[in-house]
């Protein structure tokens, strides 16, 4: 399985919360230009209330910190007490230098400043999910990432 | 006794000696040829003198001289009269004159030193009848009661009454002829040092004198011819009595005076002038009724000659120590008098004949041509200084209103000037103005200076909130950014493939065109706020600027996790301010919220901002937080400078939003929620659509200008040339939100 949606094989199914309607869309169309599948949420709240519906559960998170109501920080706290695994990178502005070290700490598994080229993502999910599929252990990769 | 003090009473003795042994030296030969003269000429039986000099000489003397020289001065005057006396009358009759004598100058020094604290000027008509009351009334009453037993103890005359009212004449005679004379006399003395010679005046004094020695020649010491004579000869005197009294005033009016009585004495004892009759009783009484009458009202002449001569001086000496320009205007707008400073400035040789105007111009005229001299030039900015000028002088002379002022500015060749001038209506039945000037160059530089001082600070703390904003600003300048680059990359990849999807890139563009305008509109926000630009104040409009305030704090909103709402009144009208300056003090009020409620819950970090109408018509910006509040002894002390509640801060945004908003002219304070949190409220004021309709018309008056607050408040107008269209169209375009 591949990143191109040319490739026939499973896609890898990435989730995006960002509050920001024109940075949501730009990530999705980059996100499904490279053959990803990409269902982009406005809001942490509209997220949470996706995976309590039966919808698939994503491969990958990208997540944006600097949202009103929700923070990315807490939606990562949410998922986290509630068991779900999701690898999330989180995709900031913020330049505050301490803020990758809170997002890991909290449980992230990347974090990209924006704005992000499209090789940086494209490997920084790859990573994601690889690692992912590589911690669940006994099951090997479910795909392999093609980056072009 | 110290030593100090025995030596400072050694000082002071030594001190009196010189005038009290001048004083005796003037006073023995005055006493001396006085009491000739009163030999001279007096009843024969009651034995009192038609003028008696000693008693004018006694008096001024003890008035002048320290209490403790008073003995020596009465010796000395009961030694002469003795002296000069007893050649003619008894011992006794002696005696008890020099009691009269001394009682009745006694009598007049204690009552003058009481009323006028020594010598009298004489120079108003209060003055002059103390004056009578004291020297020329009761105290030869004092004398003619004690003087005119002198006769019934000598069993001389029949008739005490007779007697008392010849002492009184002859005194009170003295009194209002010889006393003033003595009195300037002692007044002058002391300080004749310092008196200034002037030549014309003495020229005038000698050609009054020589004047006075014909006319008094001709009409008392001459024989008369005919009886029209008596009537020519008995005036003639008194035009030169008016012009001593009216120049030379009390002072002057008694030596003519003194004059005028001697000849007369002299002419009736010789046997010439007008003064003859049949008994010498009846020749002294007659001299005696004409020189008393002849007195009094040329005293009063001169007290009220002296009284509006001091006013003069009073009024020359005021305008000549006034450092402002001073003229004085009639009705008609001729100058009646200006003052030394106002000529000084007159002769420097300005280029506008409003400057140089003199006594005697028409200040009107003046003001006309500087207004059509400087339209001709094409000064478009003097032509309406000089023209409001005008019409401020026109609007007082005509009595539209009691005063005009306005502040101008003179362009010289080295550096401009500044000056307020003020018209003050006289408040007088013939109406004009008083016009002053005054160079303020120094304040308005003070202010000018103050004014760029503000604005630097201003600036500084505008950076320095931009600095607390770096962060979220760097967030609102990223998120265009990343989905410029995200939807590039994805177009990039999109036209990789056969079939390629026009409308998906139609839509990638559109976006990327989108987000590329609003990173110039966050870069063009900035620039505005980072700017050290001039002032300008304009409506701005209450809405935007609300709705741009929230927009250029959004981020940091975010980032801090504070939900904020806002209220806009409806039909709220625009505020006149500079939006910068105003943007930047609302900013650092949400700023200093969010930094209230960093502690607080999430449920709790709430920000209001609302904007409502005052009950006076002005606006009132109003942030509401849900922090802990301020410390209630600080709440008074809040926006003075080094005040914080933070634990690290210098404590000037807030003095410093303050110097901001009052500027404006506006209000700005604190007060603690009744739940949690405070508000801050800034009140500005709104601007009516008349104030907005002048300021057009003030724009197109003077395009060019460039006026600062500082020149707004001066002058007590609005006109900001900012207000232009093209300047209204001129936004500081903060962070819009698509």
């Amino acid at each position: 399985m591949t990143l191109d949606s040319t490739n026939p094989a499973r896609q890898i199914a990435v989730a995006i919360v960002d509050d920001e309607t024109l940075v949501r869309v730009s990530l999705r169309r980059l996100c499904n230009a490279f053959g990803l599948s990409a269902t982009a949420y406005g809001s942490g709240r509209e997220f949470l209330d996706s995976l309590e519906s039966d919808q698939p559960q994503p491969d990958c998170l990208l997540l944006d910190i600097q949202m009103p109501e929700m923070t990315g920080l807490e939606l990562q706290r949410h998922l986290t007490s509630r068991g779900v695994r999701v690898p999330t990178i989180v995709v900031t502005a913020d330049d505050a230098p301490e803020a990758r070290a809170r997002c890991m700490a909290a449980g992230a598994v990347d974090y990209l400043r924006k704005p992000i080229g499209a090789d940086e993502l494209l490997a920084a999910i790859e990573r994601a999910v690889c690692d992912a599929n590589r911690r669940q252990s006994l099951t090997p990769p479910r795909g392999e990432v093609e980056t072009r | 006794m110290s030593e100090a003090r025995a030596q400072a009473q050694t000082t002071t003795v030594d001190a009196d000696l010189l005038p009290f042994a001048t004083g005796m030296l003037f006073f023995i030969p005055i006493a001396f040829v006085g009491n000739e003269l009163g030999v001279l000429l007096r009843y024969p039986q009651i034995g009192a003198a038609v003028l008696y000099p000693p008693y004018a000489a006694l008096t001024a003397a003890l008035v002048a001289s320290h209490r403790r020289h008073w003995i020596w001065y009465i010796l000395a005057a009961v030694g002469v009269h003795t002296a000069t006396n007893l050649a003619h009358w008894p011992f006794s009759w002696v005696v008890l004159a020099d009691l009269a004598n001394t009682a009745r100058a006694i009598v007049a020094a204690v009552a003058l030193r009481a009323f006028f604290g020594g010598p009298p000027k004489l120079d108003s008509i209060p003055e002059l009848v103390l004056f009578c009351l004291a020297a020329v009334f009761v105290a030869p009453a004092v004398g003619a009661t004690i003087g005119a037993t002198n006769p019934m103890i000598h069993d001389v005359s029949p008739s005490y009454w007779r007697s008392w009212s010849s002492w009184f004449m002859s005194s009170a005679l003295t009194a209002l002829t010889m006393l003033p004379m003595f009195l300037s006399a002692v007044r002058n003395g002391s300080n004749w040092q310092s008196m200034v010679i002037d030549r014309r005046r003495m020229v005038e004094g000698l050609a009054l004198a020589a004047a006075l020695a014909v006319t008094c020649t001709i009409a008392f010491l001459l024989r008369i011819t005919s009886r029209w004579d008596l009537a020519l000869l008995g005036y003639g005197p008194l035009p030169l009595l008016f012009w001593a009294a009216l120049r030379f005033g009390p002072g002057g009016a008694s030596v003519a005076l003194t004059v005028v009585a001697l000849a007369a004495i002299l002419g009736a004892d010789r046997g010439t002038g007008p003064f003859l009759s049949l008994s010498t009783d009846d020749t002294v009484l007659a001299l005696q009724l004409v020189l008393l009458l002849t007195a009094l009202p040329v005293l009063c002449i001169a007290a009220v000659g002296g009284a509006r001569h001091g006013a003069v001086q009073l009024y020359h000496a005021l305008l000549a120590s006034l450092q402002d320009h001073v003229a004085i205007v009639d009705a008609r707008g001729m100058v009646l008098e200006v003052n030394e400073s106002w000529r000084r400035f007159a002769d420097a040789g300005h280029p506008c004949p409003f400057d140089r105007v003199r006594t005697g111009d028409d200040y009107l005229a003046a003001a006309r041509e500087a207004v059509s001299i400087l339209k001709k030039a094409g000064k478009a900015e003097a032509d309406i200084t000089a023209a409001r000028a005008l019409g401020g002088i026109q609007s007082v002379l005509s009595g539209e209103q009691k005063r005009f002022e306005m502040e101008y500015e003179q362009i010289s060749d080295t550096r401009p000037e500044w000056y307020t001038m003020r018209v003050e209506a006289l408040e007088r039945p013939d109406g004009g103005a008083v016009v002053t000037r005054a160079n303020v160059s120094a304040r308005r530089r003070a202010q000018l200076e103050i004014e760029e001082q503000r604005r630097e600070l201003s600036h500084l703390a505008r950076v320095g909130v931009l600095g607390q904003l770096s962060g979220a600003l760097a967030h609102e300048l990223s998120q265009p950014l990343s989905s410029i680059l995200s939807n590039a990359e994805a177009a990039r990849h999109l036209l990789k493939r056969e079939r390629v999807d026009q409308v998906e890139l139609r839509a990638i563009l559109q976006d990327i065109v989108t987000e590329d305008r609003r990173a110039s509109q966050v870069i063009a926000g900035l620039r505005a706020m980072l700017k050290r630009g001039e002032t300008r104040v304009q409506p701005v409009d209450t809405v935007e600027l609300v709705r741009e305030t929230l927009e250029l704090a959004h981020a940091e909103l975010i980032t801090r996790g504070v939900g904020a709402t806002s209220y806009v009144e409806p039909e709220l009208p625009p505020v006149l301010a500079d939006r910068v300056q105003v943007q930047q003090v609302l900013l650092n009020l949400i700023l200093n919220a969010c930094e209230a409620m960093s502690e607080a819950a999430s449920d709790d970090r709430r920000l209001h901002f609302s904007a409502t109408q005052t009950e006076t018509g002005d606006v009132r910006f109003s942030i509401r937080d849900g922090g802990n509040g301020f410390p209630p002894e600080l709440i008074e002390r809040l926006f003075e400078p080094f005040v914080t509640t933070k634990a690290e801060g210098l404590g000037l945004g807030l003095s410093i939003a303050r110097a901001i908003v009052a500027a404006h002219g506006g209000r700005i304070w604190a007060e603690n929620n009744l739940g949690r949190g405070a508000t801050v409220h800034c009140v500005l004021s709104a601007t009516s659509a008349g104030a907005v309709a002048e300021m057009r018309l003030r724009d197109e008056a003077a395009p060019s200008s460039d006026s600062s607050w500082s020149a707004v408040g001066a002058l007590g107008a609005v006109a900001e040339p900012a207000f232009s269209p093209s300047g209204a169209r001129r936004r500081n375009s903060p962070i819009p939100r698509p």
